[in-house]
């Protein structure tokens, strides 16, 4: 195919895929995350149960039933998702109340069926069947009748390990020890000084944990004067809280008793064995109308329900002495629902002598409200979960703060695209416009995949896309630099078009391949928040390789037979730039040590200062609300102070977001219910009676401990995988000596950004962590762009020193480097200026370490890998003879008339299939004066059969334009042997004992050995393919 | 923290050796593993003598004293590779 209709093809291709991307924004919604809409967003950590533990399996079947929870809930378009090894998002557009939501996506709703009487534990740690005061008798379950939590869990620790095949404590073979995350029993604290319980946030009631460190994992200390002691109640033994007290009229009056049984864990009937629950009211002669709710069973459920009640009725029977009432002789049944009881009826054995006919199922009643009898049938309906879930992260955006991120998001991504697209055109004039024409293709393209996919788009995702606009124009902006290259360099404007894009493309894929690696391991390791930026970091890229290399190749392309780039003025290539000469090597000496001093500041910094982490990180619960009326500082410290927390800081701040003035609370990590009084008390405080709340615009994010531990860990290891996985990478596309300097570099990157987050004491968040690994891969960018053209410049300088090889390429380079750099640094200048309070950080991160990292691919990188590679035997060779000939190495290789050294390499030609030598691009248009002396180099016409002594074609005379032309009068010793040993002679030339490789040698892995496939039999056709 | 600051300290003085000669084993990548282990290894020597166990400082015990504590180190471990490297290089043939 032509290169004409190639083109037509592909604009072809692109006009298409325009018309259908504008079909599919118009017709498709945008997804917002909670940041832009406002929301609850909960992160939940699983925890194993006796009866399951944490695996994907188990976290999948949560994740499910969870979102018909969610379903439930009616919740439009919420986001369920598995994150890290052990947790689930749960994110809850438009949903203000978090508590509610809370609580009935994450109630584990595990319900057991248990035989009352034969498994409550009494004084002596075993059952006491008969016994009314264990029991509770004809109240049997009743908060009356049970016990003090303390005095509970005393009374369970007496019992011994009682394992069963179905639990995964028996099936994981777990010991007391509890090694490799073994449940066994679980663990309570208690005060033995003042007989009462100890437990974190001041709580009258304790759950159990799962391990004796987790008594103490919301850094929880037992207060002064405590005997505290941790107390593990075995395997096999269980504390269910008693019923709810109930009013005369069957209403609730208090959901949490502090009244417990201790029971043996031996359900008869688990949840999963009922179908069909609702929510229904006692009706019928007798009953109170009271709401309850109503379930059928399954087979084995109707076969054990119908038995144990027989045998419950049997006992009771049997119980009924003389004297003793029938009611008294009773024998019941218990509910459980996550550990607390929700009803004991007893089983009439007058009525049910054999037992209860569940074929028509069965009822759950007493101390319902119908909002809570709905919520278990609900819950009974989803299913329970097969784990347990602890809430580690709480966040709640107000809409009205989502809406200003939103229009603050987009504010900086026009502002960024303006920028870069006024910077194209400024630059790059003609090439300019194609470059701003395939960013607006690559907008609308990306958009519609947004729409499409869809991707719910948050403020990290539109900083990503924000960002990949760098991205797309920087790629422009490599390919362009390399055209204005070739025409400099004497190319005709069509043949420089295609040769720049051939040899750009490479460092551009590479460049890619890296920015694409590292958001995959951000999306792969990073938290939820995290997630989003990665995602359209990695989309964009893919996209913008599509439209910053194939369609505006096309483009320009189709454009260059046009009036509008024929002269190089078009293109900005009119003139020959002075260049950089500058030593890039020998002043790295001063580069060095002004990076080394910065770091040794940035060390001192962290030793004095440290980090700024933020909540994410230590755990912790901010809270930014306006008021509806003018409040001080002192106003709300002395809210939260009377509230429990006399430690919180309160911080004044403006932003429109909040409704002008507003404050920021930050506090230790506040439970749910905590967070919920904070609320209600700023609420009353400043509010005008209950119905206009004091707070408004509201939003809160809790973090707990163990939620910091795994963002900190997944941080940790996202930035180590990505340094291995970017080092295979260039060690592979390059040699593995260029991965080490590449490595020094991010290094450097890394920490000298730390260094300067220390100096400036900004907040660490997982934002800045998204941002640290952002930098690694734009810090590679502009390596990868110097290292591959010392790749390329290696072998057409087959008689230089390393660093002169190297400050060539710099020369060569820096333009771009610079400009890429600048152009990526644009967007983010626009982000810092317009993005918002969230997006600062962020940006002021990127904006540092893309800095950094221009400075450090072109001062740090290359020189240590100049130090590196001229160790090698051959460039300490080629060094040794240099000094020996000149007395020093100079800055650059050049020829004995100033030019630069240059021996063509083996070109990458383009052949048709008959094998003869590539035409220029348009047949109408001459050779230039460069493509004619390589077409007859390629032929050999300048070859002379009879000298023995001129060099291969293909290769330079270097005995004319060498840098290192050999003075007579240098080498008298060799000369001499020459003159006498006629052998020599005859031979040609004596090898330089500093013998260099070859260019062919030098070539590096990825350049395939083409010499001999390029040198072709003479009576093969050459010329112009037709 | 505290490992942070020894290695950025370790790295910092590394830059330092593009002074001298060329004659660390392995070349200035050589010179940079010596620095850095020498930091984090005479950092966790000393730290550990004052608190009489082996551990890394934590954020709220690393101050500015606790980083300088890698200087030693870094220079201990780039003399270490330098002399090496001068071994080799008499040894060469």
């Amino acid at each position: 195919m032509s290169d004409r209709r190639r083109n037509a093809l592909v604009l072809l291709v692109v006009a298409g895929l325009i018309l259908a991307s504008a079909a599919a924004i118009t017709a498709k919604t945008t997804r917002l995350g909670l940041d832009l809409k406002g929301g609850v967003e909960l992160v939940y950590q699983g925890k194993p149960t006796a009866q399951s533990k944490v695996d994907s399996e188990s976290l999948e079947r949560a994740i499910t039933i969870m979102r018909k929870r969610v379903d439930q809930l009616g919740v439009a378009q919420p986001e369920i998702q598995r994150s890290g090894a052990s947790e689930i998002t749960v994110a809850l557009p438009d949903v203000s109340n978090a508590a509610r939501a809370q609580d009935e996506v994450g109630q584990t709703a595990q319900l057991y069926f248990y035989d009352w009487e034969p498994n409550v534990i009494g004084p002596d740690g075993k059952p006491a069947p008969t016994e009314a005061t264990v029991t509770g008798g004809e109240a049997a379950g009743s908060a009356q009748t049970g016990l003090a939590e303390y005095q509970a869990v005393l009374r369970a620790a007496k019992r011994p390990a009682i394992l069963r095949k179905s639990d995964t404590t028996w099936q994981q073979r777990c010991t007391p020890q509890q090694v490799d995350g073994c449940i066994y029993g679980s663990w309570y604290l208690i005060d033995t000084a003042h007989e009462k319980m100890l437990c974190s946030a001041g709580a009258s009631i304790c759950a159990p944990e799962e391990t004796e460190q987790n008594l103490y994992s919301d850094g929880y200390r037992p207060p002064p004067g405590s005997k505290p002691e941790a107390v593990r109640v075995n395997p096999g033994t269980v504390l269910v809280q008693a019923r709810p007290e109930e009013e005369a009229n069957g209403k609730v009056t208090d959901q949490s008793p502090n009244s417990w049984y201790v029971l043996n864990d031996e359900p008869v009937l688990k949840g999963s064995d009922i179908t069909n629950p609702q929510q229904s009211f006692n009706e019928g002669a007798g009953e109170n109308g009271q709401p309850n709710v109503t379930f059928g069973f399954t087979s084995h459920g109707k076969e054990v329900f119908q038995r144990v009640t027989k045998e419950i009725a049997h006992r009771g029977q049997e119980a009924q002495l003389p004297g003793v009432s029938k009611e008294a002789a009773l024998q019941h049944f218990a509910v459980v629902l996550d550990d607390q009881l929700i009803t004991t009826p007893s089983i009439d054995y007058t009525k049910y002598p054999e037992g209860i006919d569940a074929s028509s199922g069965s009822e759950i009643s007493g101390g319902f409200t119908i909002t809570s009898a709905q919520n278990l049938a609900n819950e009974l309906q989803s299913g329970a979960l097969p784990i347990k879930l602890a809430l580690i992260s709480r966040s709640q955006v107000s809409a009205t703060l989502g809406k200003q991120a939103l229009r603050q998001g987009l504010l900086a991504g026009l502002a960024g695209f303006a920028v870069v697209c006024m910077f194209l055109l400024l630059f790059y004039r003609v090439l300019g416009f194609i470059a701003v024409g395939g960013l607006l293709i690559y907008g609308v393209y990306l958009f519609a995949l947004i729409k499409l996919i869809p991707v719910t788009l948050t403020l990290p995702g539109i900083a990503g896309v924000i960002l990949t606009i760098g991205v797309a124009a920087d790629a422009n902006i490599v390919i362009f630099e390399r055209v204005k290259e070739e025409i400099r360099g004497g190319r005709s404007i069509i043949s420089g078009i295609a040769t720049g894009y051939r040899r750009g493309f490479a460092a551009i894929v590479d460049a890619n391949v890296v920015t694409f690696m590292t958001a995959f391991i951000l999306f792969a390791l990073a938290t939820a928040e995290v997630k989003g930026f990665a995602f359209m970091l990695g989309i964009g890229t893919l996209v913008s390789l599509f439209t910053a290399v194939l369609a505006t190749q096309a483009a320009l392309g189709a454009m260059s037979r046009s009036r509008v780039v024929t002269h190089p003025a078009a293109l900005g290539a009119a003139r020959r730039g002075a260049g950089w000469r500058f030593d890039f090597m020998g002043a790295s000496k001063w580069f060095f040590s002004l990076s080394g001093t910065i770091l040794l500041i940035g060390a001192l910094a962290i030793g004095g200062k440290g980090l700024n982490f933020g909540i994410d990180f230590k755990s912790g619960t901010r809270i930014q609300t306006a008021f509806i009326r003018p409040v001080s500082e002192g106003e709300v410290a002395a809210v939260m102070s009377a509230a429990g927390y006399p430690n919180a800081q309160v911080q004044k701040f403006t932003n429109q977001s909040v409704g002008g003035t507003g404050y920021q609370i930050s506090t230790k990590t506040l439970r749910p219910e905590a967070l919920d009084r904070v609320q209600a008390a700023l609420n009353t405080k400043f509010g005008h009676g209950p119905s206009v709340p004091g707070t408004k615009n509201f939003s809160s994010t809790s973090i707990g401990p163990t939620f910091g531990k795994t963002v900190a860990n997944s941080a940790i290891i996202a930035i180590i995988a990505s340094l291995l996985v970017i080092s295979a990478y260039i060690a592979l596309r390059f040699e593995w000596k260029y991965a080490v300097p590449v490595l020094i570099a991010l290094m450097h990157d890394l920490l000298i950004t730390a260094g300067v987050y220390s100096l400036t004491g900004r907040e660490v968040t997982t934002a800045t962590v998204a941002a640290l690994l952002t930098i690694l891969g734009y810090s590679l960018y502009d390596t990868i762009i110097v290292f591959d053209r010392v790749r390329e410049n290696v072998p057409r300088m087959p008689r230089a020193a390393f660093s002169q090889i190297v400050n060539r390429s710099m020369s060569e380079v820096l333009t771009r480097s610079l400009a890429t750099s600048f152009c990526t640094l644009l967007p983010v200048v626009a982000l810092l200026l317009f993005g918002g309070e969230t997006l600062k950080d962020f940006a002021f991160a990127l904006m540092v370490g893309i800095a950094s990292g221009a400075y450090s691919s072109i001062f740090i990188a290359s020189p240590v890998l100049t130090h590196w590679k001229e160790r090698e035997g051959a460039y300490r060779s080629r060094r040794a003879r240099i000094m020996r000939e000149l007395g020093q190495v100079p800055a650059y290789a050049t020829t004995a008339g100033g030019a630069p050294e240059d021996v063509e390499p083996v070109q990458r030609r383009r052949r048709t299939r008959r094998g003869s030598l590539v035409a220029p691009e348009d047949p109408g248009e001459q050779l230039s004066r460069e493509e004619f002396q390589e077409l007859v180099r390629d032929l050999d016409i300048e070859a002379q059969p009879s000298d023995q002594s001129s060099p291969s074609p293909g290769r330079t005379d270097l005995s004319t334009v060498g840098v290192a032309q050999r003075p007579v009068a240098q080498q008298p010793g060799q000369d001499a042997q020459e003159r006498d040993d006629p052998a020599a002679r005859d031979a040609g030339p004596a090898r330089d004992p500093a013998a260099d490789l070859t260019p062919e040698d030098l070539v590096l892995k990825d350049e395939p050995k083409r010499r001999e496939k390029r040198r072709r039999p003479r009576n093969r056709r050459h010329g112009r393919s037709r | 923290m505290g490992m942070l600051g020894w290695v950025i300290t370790g790295l910092a003085i590394w830059h330092f050796t593009i002074w001298l000669p060329d004659r660390f084993w392995g070349g200035i990548v050589g010179a940079l593993v010596g620095s850095l282990i020498g930091a984090v290894v005479v950092g966790l020597i000393i730290y550990g003598a004052k608190v009489s166990a082996l551990k890394v400082p934590g954020e709220k015990a690393t101050d500015i004293a606790v980083v300088l504590y890698a200087v030693p180190g870094a220079l201990l471990g780039m003399a270490a590779v330098y002399l090496e490297g001068m071994r080799r290089e008499r040894h060469s043939p």
